[in-house]
């Protein structure tokens, strides 16, 4: 038991190149910051997906057949229960596209989202595959809190 | 300084961006900058999150003179150097003949001038216009 505690200890300690401890936690990369780019074609749409993965934020831009920025929603769990609020940063109010996106990613993920979508209007269809393919990336970058295990 | 682009790829993404690293005052500083059809986006963060977004316009006048349109859409809006180094950046993206706008976001621990100079250089050294 104490030898398997001790292999525990150990490693969490990471010894770098020059003797440095680094800390075994979320994985900040370093060097610069990753951005991940991807286009899906579907059969009348073609959709571009931009992810910068910060460290405690998550910057999205969903493209719709343009390299246009779109409408920008920042959303957050916010005080008190933490619900999730979705704000407009840029673009009409009157179109909301994007926005439930936004919130549904922090439902998933728990961190802060801004996220840039150019997709039209009165599209739910096309908002729901874009915002499919957007969280089957996120899964694969591994951005999805844990499924909490139930005790019976 | 570590960069990366995807201006190389054969079917190439519509969006081009730079991604990239440097030591400000001690701060790692991430930038990213992406070139959208319709205005550029520039992200530098020294606390792993966007921080304070600005949006910065050209505004086209009767006049030979240039107007900018500066403003805070999320964050802190009382930090004038923020502001500054937006207005800085748009004047440099109309100095080159565009006039798209600028999506500015910057989650720094330091907001001093000389801050903001180094990641305004560093910004115009790695432009996309």
């Amino acid at each position: 038991m104490a030898s398997e505690e001790l292999e525990e200890n150990l490693s969490e300690l990471q010894i770098g190149e020059n003797g440095e401890k680094k800390p075994v936690e979320n994985d900040v990369s370093e060097g610069a910051v990753k951005v991940s780019c991807f286009t899906e074609d579907l059969q009348d749409v073609t959709l571009h997906f931009q992810i910068v993965n910060f460290s405690k934020q998550i910057y999205a831009w969903i493209g719709c057949n343009s390299a246009k920025l779109g409408h920008l929603y920042a959303a957050a769990t916010t005080r008190p229960n933490n619900n999730v609020s979705v704000t407009s940063l840029l673009g009409s109010t009157s179109d909301n596209t994007g926005s439930s996106i936004a919130r549904r990613i922090v439902l998933k993920t728990g961190l802060n989202v801004v996220i840039a979508c150019n997709i039209p209007k009165d599209s739910p269809m096309l908002e729901a595959t874009a915002e499919r393919k957007l969280v089957e990336r996120l899964a694969s970058l591994g951005y999805f809190r844990p499924k909490e295990k139930h005790s019976n | 300084m570590e960069s990366s682009s995807n201006n190389s790829l054969p079917t190439q993404f519509p969006v081009s961006h730079k991604s990239f690293s440097l030591n400000i005052k001690g701060n790692k500083t991430d930038i990213v900058i992406c070139k959208y059809d319709d205005c550029f986006m520039v992200m530098a963060t020294q606390i792993g999150c966007m921080g304070t977004i600005l949006h910065a316009r050209k505004e086209e006048s009767v006049s030979t003179d240039p107007t900018f349109h500066v403003a805070v859409i999320f964050g802190k809006r009382d930090e004038p150097f923020l502001v500054a180094c937006a207005r800085q950046l748009i004047e440099h993206i109309s100095s080159y003949g565009s006039t798209r706008p600028l999506v500015l976001s910057l989650g720094l621990k330091d907001h001093s001038p000389g801050s903001m100079k180094e990641i305004i250089y560093a910004v115009i050294e790695n432009r996309l216009w």
